[in-house]
C-alpha cells in the first residue's frame, strides 16, 4: 500500500502500522463517544469501556464479539444473583465473579466446538479481544450493584450501541486507508470535539422525554 | 410557536452543565453540597434545621465500638457522599430483645447485616468515585400527619430550585410501594410539581419502570398503591413560604447559584433540610410541565435585594399555575374543602315534602363514596331506617374485609329489607372494617342537584363527608373554609 509522504515518515521512525491504526481508532471512537453523548444523550460505562469495545469487536468481528458480549453479561448478572445472597466483601464478589467468568467462557469455547451454534471460528478469536470484553463484567457489576439494574443495562446497551457503531466506523476499510494517509484529520476530530462540548441544546433523548410538557404549553395555548 | 422554538422553554442537561452549573457553582461550593456532614455545618450557621446526627463512623475501628445499646429504636443510616439516595437504609423500630431493626418494607436487618452495610459505606461503595467514606446515623424524620396520607411508609420530600436569589420551581417527591418507600424518582417515587406562588401541587407523574428506556414518564393524578388512594393535585403544602425561606437561606449560606434543596416536613419540627443538590435533576420540569429555561433566564440579570425579595419575585412571575389549570380543565367547579351543602329532606310524614336545610360537609378525596352522620339522617327522615339498623345488631367490626363481606352475603335479606336501605357497604374505619348501611340522598352541591349514594356513620364530626364519587369533576380549594 502507498502511503502519504507524513504517514510513511512516521511509520520509518520505528512506529509500527498496528499501532498508528489502533491510535486512529481511538480518535475515532471517542468522538463518536462524545457525540452519542452530547448530540444524543446516549448512556454509557464512561468512555473507556465503548472504545475498548468497538476495538475488540473490531478484532473478533460484531457476531462473534455480540455473543461473547452476551456471555460475559449473564454470567456476570447469575454471579451477581447468587452472590449476593452471601454477606461479603465488595472485591471479593468481583473477584469470584471474574473466576467464573474464565470457566464460563473457556466452557463456552469448548460448547461452540461441540455444538457450532454459527460460531464455528470462535477459537481464532484473539485472547486479548476476549479479555476486553470481559472486562465489561466490572462495569456492568459495578453500576448494577451502586445504582441499580436498570440503570446497568441502559448503559450497557449504550455502550454495545456505541461499540458498534464505532465497530462499523473502523472496520471500513476506506474509511481507515483515508485516515492513515490523512492525518491532519486528527486535528480535526480535536475541533469536532471542541464543537461538541460547547453544544448546548437539546439532545435527542431530551425531546422524547419533555414531550408531555411541550404537549401541555400546547393546550394552554 | 413552532415546535423548535417551543422546545426553546425546556433546559436540557447539556445547558444546564454548561450555562447553570459550571458558572455558578464553584467546586468549594459544590464540595458542600456533595458532603452531607459539612452541609449539617454550613447550614448550622443560618440555623437551618437538618436531622440530628446521632452517630458518626469514620472508619472499622469506631464501627467496633460502636454502642449499639445506645441507639434510638428508628433511625437512618446514611453514607456521607452517597449519590441519588444509594445506600441510606430507614429502621423504623428494633425486635424487642435483640439486636435486630426493621425496615419500612417489613425486612429485619441484624447487627452483623448492619455491620456489613456500614463498612460497605465506609469502603466507598456509595460514594462518588469509590472514595472512603464516612457512615452517619441520624434520626428519622416523622413526616407531617398532611403529607403522610399520600406517601406509602416512607417520607415525602419537597425539592425547591432556586437560581440568582429566586425559587425557580418546586416539586414534591411521595414515595410509594414501588419505589419501596423511598422518594427516588427512578424507583417509582410519585413526582408532584408545586405552583410556587400557593405552594398548591399541580401535576403529578411517575416514572415507567418497565420501559427499557429510562427517564420515560407516566400521567397520574391519583396516589398509586395505599389502601384508599387519594387525588394528588390540590393539595395545599403547609408551612409554604417557610420552605422557600429556607430553601433560599440555603442557597445564600452554600454559595451554590444553582440550587436544588430537599426539605422535608417533620411533624414536630417542621421544615428539615435533608440534602443540597449542586448538580439538580431536570425531571421537575415535567412534573411542573413548565421548562426551567426561561424561568431561569428570566431571573438571570435581576438584582434580588433579599429573600423576601426573591421570593415576591417568583410569586409574580412564575406563580398561577393553579389558575392555569384550572383553565385547562374547563367546566371545573370550584368546591372548597369544607362546604355548605344543602340536603333535602327524605320522603317522609313528619315534614313536609320538599323540604331541605343546609349541611357542613367536608370534601374528602380519601373516601370513594360519601358518608352521612346518623344524627343528621334522623333529622333528614331516615329515622325508621337508622332504628331499623340498630336493631339487627350487627356486629360493631370485622377484621377483614372479607369477613364482613361473608357476613354480608349471609345475613344480605335481613340487611336489606327496610325500603330506606339501598345497600350495604363495608368501610374501613382507622382499623377496623364495618359493615355499614347505604341511603340515597338529593343534594345540591356548587349549584347543582344531585342524587348521591351515602353510608351512615355511627358519629361523625361533619354531618356529611363528601367523597370521590361525588367530587369527579371538581376542584378543591383549600385556601377558604366554611363561614356560616
Amino acid at each position: 500500500m502507498d502511503y502519504s509522504t507524513f504517514t510513511q515518515w512516521i511509520l520509518e521512525h520505528g512506529v509500527p502500522e498496528k499501532t498508528l491504526e489502533l491510535f486512529l481508532a481511538i480518535t475515532i471512537v471517542a468522538t463518536i463517544v462524545s457525540i452519542f453523548r452530547y448530540l444524543f444523550g446516549t448512556k454509557s460505562y464512561g468512555i473507556y469501556a465503548p472504545i475498548l469495545l468497538a476495538i475488540a469487536y473490531s478484532y473478533t468481528g460484531l457476531k462473534y464479539g455480540l455473543a461473547i458480549t452476551f456471555m460475559v453479561i449473564t454470567i456476570s448478572l447469575l454471579s451477581h444473583l447468587v452472590l449476593k445472597k452471601i454477606r461479603m466483601h465488595y472485591i471479593t464478589r468481583i473477584a469470584i465473579n471474574y473466576c467464573l467468568l474464565s470457566i464460563a467462557l473457556v466452557s463456552f469455547i469448548i460448547l461452540i466446538d461441540e455444538l457450532g451454534l454459527g460460531l464455528e471460528n470462535m477459537s481464532t478469536v484473539p485472547p486479548l479481544a476476549l479479555i476486553s470484553i470481559a472486562a465489561l463484567s466490572d462495569f456492568f457489576t459495578k453500576q448494577f450493584v451502586q445504582k441499580s439494574s436498570k440503570s446497568s443495562f441502559t448503559a450497557l446497551f449504550g455502550t454495545v450501541l456505541i461499540a458498534t457503531a464505532g465497530w462499523f466506523v473502523i472496520t471500513r476499510d476506506y474509511i481507515s486507508n483515508y485516515v492513515i494517509n490523512n492525518l491532519w484529520l486528527i486535528p480535526l476530530l480535536i475541533f469536532a470535539n471542541l464543537i461538541i462540548g460547547q453544544f448546548k441544546g437539546l439532545r435527542l433523548k431530551d425531546y422524547f422525554r419533555f414531550k408531555s410538557v411541550i404537549k401541555e404549553n400546547d393546550t394552554k395555548k | 410557536m413552532t415546535q423548535r422554538s417551543k422546545y426553546k422553554n425546556i433546559l436540557g442537561l447539556n445547558r444546564r452543565n454548561q450555562e447553570y452549573i459550571r458558572p455558578f457553582n464553584p467546586p468549594s461550593a459544590k464540595r458542600i453540597a456533595d458532603n452531607k456532614i459539612l452541609t449539617k455545618k454550613v447550614l448550622a450557621m443560618e440555623q437551618i434545621k437538618t436531622p440530628e446526627v446521632y452517630k458518626l463512623i469514620r472508619s472499622k475501628q469506631q464501627l467496633k465500638f460502636l454502642d449499639w445499646d445506645s441507639l434510638p429504636n428508628s433511625f437512618v443510616i446514611k453514607p456521607n457522599q452517597g449519590t441519588g439516595g444509594n445506600g441510606i437504609i430507614v429502621f423504623y423500630g428494633k425486635k424487642k430483645g435483640e439486636f435486630a431493626w426493621i425496615r419500612p418494607n417489613g425486612s429485619v436487618m441484624t447487627k452483623n447485616d448492619m455491620i456489613l452495610h456500614i463498612e460497605n459505606i465506609l469502603d466507598g461503595r456509595f460514594s462518588m468515585g469509590n472514595k472512603k467514606d464516612i457512615a452517619i446515623i441520624e434520626e428519622r424524620v416523622k413526616t407531617d400527619p398532611l403529607l403522610k396520607q399520600y406517601s406509602y411508609k416512607g417520607v415525602p420530600d419537597i425539592r425547591v430550585i432556586c437560581f440568582n436569589g429566586v425559587p425557580i420551581m418546586a416539586m414534591t417527591r411521595i414515595p410509594t410501594k414501588r419505589s419501596n418507600g423511598t422518594a427516588n424518582l427512578h424507583s417509582g417515587a410519585i413526582c408532584t410539581g408545586i405552583d410556587i406562588a400557593t405552594g398548591i401541587t399541580t401535576y403529578s407523574m411517575q416514572m415507567d419502570t418497565s420501559s427499557p428506556f429510562s427517564d420515560t414518564y407516566e400521567d397520574i393524578d391519583m396516589t398509586q398503591d395505599l389502601i384508599e388512594n387519594k387525588i394528588l393535585s390540590g393539595i395545599h403544602i403547609p408551612e409554604w413560604d417557610n420552605i422557600l425561606e429556607i430553601a433560599l437561606k440555603c442557597q445564600r449560606v452554600s454559595k451554590l447559584g444553582y440550587i436544588g434543596v430537599d426539605i422535608a416536613l417533620d411533624a414536630e419540627h417542621g421544615p428539615i433540610v435533608f440534602e443540597l443538590n449542586a448538580r439538580p435533576g431536570l425531571g421537575i420540569q415535567v412534573a411542573n410541565k413548565a421548562g426551567l429555561r426561561w424561568r431561569l433566564e428570566k431571573v438571570r440579570d435581576i438584582e434580588v435585594r433579599g429573600i423576601k425579595h426573591g421570593i415576591r419575585l417568583a410569586k409574580s412571575l412564575f406563580g398561577g399555575e393553579v389558575e392555569e389549570s384550572i383553565e385547562t380543565i374547563s367546566g371545573r367547579k370550584v368546591v372548597t374543602i369544607d362546604e355548605k351543602v344543602l340536603v333535602y329532606h327524605h320522603n317522609q310524614t313528619k315534614k313536609k315534602e320538599g323540604d331541605k336545610e343546609y349541611a357542613r360537609a367536608f370534601m374528602d378525596t380519601g373516601v370513594l363514596t360519601s358518608r352521612m352522620s346518623e344524627t343528621f339522617a334522623n333529622r333528614i327522615g331516615f329515622f325508621t331506617t337508622t332504628q331499623y339498623f340498630k336493631s339487627l345488631n350487627v356486629p360493631q367490626k370485622f377484621n377483614s374485609i372479607k369477613e364482613a363481606q361473608e357476613y354480608i352475603d349471609s345475613h344480605f335479606k335481613a340487611l336489606t329489607l327496610e325500603e330506606g336501605i339501598k345497600r350495604i357497604a363495608k368501610i374501613v374505619d382507622g382499623e377496623d372494617v364495618k359493615v355499614r348501611p347505604v341511603v340515597e340522598i338529593k343534594i345540591k352541591i356548587s349549584g347543582e342537584v344531585k342524587d348521591i349514594e351515602v353510608v351512615l356513620l355511627e358519629n361523625s364530626e361533619y354531618h356529611l363527608i363528601i367523597g370521590r364519587e361525588v367530587l369527579k369533576g371538581y376542584l378543591i380549594d383549600t385556601s377558604k373554609t366554611f363561614r356560616n
